[in-house]
């Protein structure tokens, strides 16, 4: 190519590295020029910018969703192990566990009772290999859930957290850990108060003090949907 | 749809290791970066690899997204062109190889597409159509395809020389179209 001036030279240079056309040797010079030259790495800047739009004539597509989980278990192996904790949940629910929990709830029903508190809400916490038994009433009227103790306790030197596995949430939620005492009163905060109702509550073995990661860490005691009472 | 204005905000987030945000990074610009990782390895079982190495990156470099001063979308592109080039280059050479790659087809955009593309890709386009067909031809291979000049001068049947002489022009040619 005839010269034009060494500006318009840098500036065709700059394009052909732009596009990757150098040679592997031409691209290493050329590099060591940019270090050293802003207006060089400015000019490549444009280049990029005036070619991308070029991307626009190639055709979308959807990438299969296992590239997708694949990408977010390797970027965050702890979800991963989350997700697992949350599929174990929903399997243990699957299990039969509802039909014994609606069964249970239904005969314990007239015991969930606190002055002033009329629960719209309820679900049957149990757990026969646990020893394990919890009502929930839930008044998203006023955001409270109480549970009461019916049988069991934490294990010992560990506490009890509950969950709430909301659809539409990528993980559960604490919604706090559970005293051992028979009436545990917890106020759900305003931005999940809607999302109780179907939702599933859980309870999961955690160390004192709670999870220290803010997802279930321990085992799954027991899981139970929040129906209408 | 995803406005530039949403993806840039999604990058910032992303450069905060925010995972929702990476999330929805992904499900917004996962297709265009899937079919850039296609048309250049011209491999799925390739491309869907990279396009997974593509938002490692991103993840990890989001902060640097700034620095470069270019739209977000010009910086998604360019990141993923780059690996992908990276990648077809790491194959080793590609000349027994050229005649599998399918000719380049005429890639003007159906009218349709066209009404919809922004005003930067019609002006690359219209740009573009004011070359000779095989310059504009020559371009699109190095840019879409990745290929390089012994691909190019190979696919064109000119001397090597030719085809750096006609990138070259024609690289001038549309920045001169380009800044009109």
């Amino acid at each position: 190519m005839t010269d034009t001036g060494n500006e318009m030279d840098d500036d065709a240079l700059a394009g052909e590295y732009a596009l990757r056309l150098l040679s592997r040797e031409d691209t290493r010079r050329f590099e060591t020029r940019m270090a050293q030259d802003p207006a060089l790495a400015a000019l490549v800047r444009d280049w990029q910018a005036r070619l991308a739009p070029m991307a626009d004539e190639l055709t979308p597509e959807v990438p299969p969703r296992h590239v997708k989980r694949a990408l977010e278990a390797r970027l965050f192996p702890d979800s991963a192990r989350r997700m697992k904790v949350t599929r174990r949940l929903w399997m243990g629910i699957t299990g039969g566990a509802v039909f014994a929990a609606l069964a249970a709830f239904l005969l314990l029903l007239p015991q969930i009772q606190s002055p002033g508190f009329v629960p719209q809400y309820s679900a049957e916490l149990m757990s026969e290999a646990e020893g394990l038994r919890l009502t929930a009433g839930f008044d998203p009227d006023s955001g409270t859930l109480i549970l009461t103790r019916m049988m069991g306790e934490a294990r010992p030197g560990r506490v009890q957290e509950l969950w709430l596995i909301a659809e539409g949430e990528p993980a559960p939620v604490s919604l706090g850990v559970l005293a051992d005492t028979t009436e545990i009163r917890l106020d759900v905060p305003a931005d999940l108060i809607a999302r109780l109702p179907g939702a599933t509550l859980a309870i999961s073995d955690e160390p004192p003090g709670g999870s220290p990661t803010g997802q279930p860490t321990g085992d799954v005691l027991a899981a139970a949907p929040v129906v209408k009472t | 749809m995803t406005t530039a204005g949403d993806i840039e905000t999604l990058i910032a987030r992303v450069a905060l290791q925010d995972r929702r945000a990476f999330s929805e990074l992904y499900d917004a610009t996962s297709a265009k970066l899937f079919g850039v990782c296609l048309r250049v390895l011209k491999d799925r079982a390739e491309a869907e690899d990279l396009l997974q190495e593509v938002f490692v990156r991103i993840w990890h470099k989001a902060d640097r997204y700034r620095v470069t001063g270019h739209s977000p979308i010009t910086w998604l592109v360019t990141v993923t062109r780059n690996m992908a080039i990276d990648r077809l280059r790491a194959r080793g050479t590609q000349t027994e190889d050229i005649n599998a790659i399918p000719a380049p087809r005429d890639q003007r955009p159906t009218p349709e597409a066209q009404a919809i593309a922004l005003s930067e890709s019609r002006r690359i386009v219209a740009c573009l159509d004011e070359l000779e067909q095989d310059r504009a031809q020559a371009v699109r291979g190095a840019y879409l395809d990745g290929l390089s000049y012994d691909d190019l001068a190979k696919r064109f049947d000119v001397p090597l020389n030719t085809m750096k002489t006609w990138l070259r022009r024609s690289l001038i040619k549309l920045k001169d179209c380009l800044s009109q």
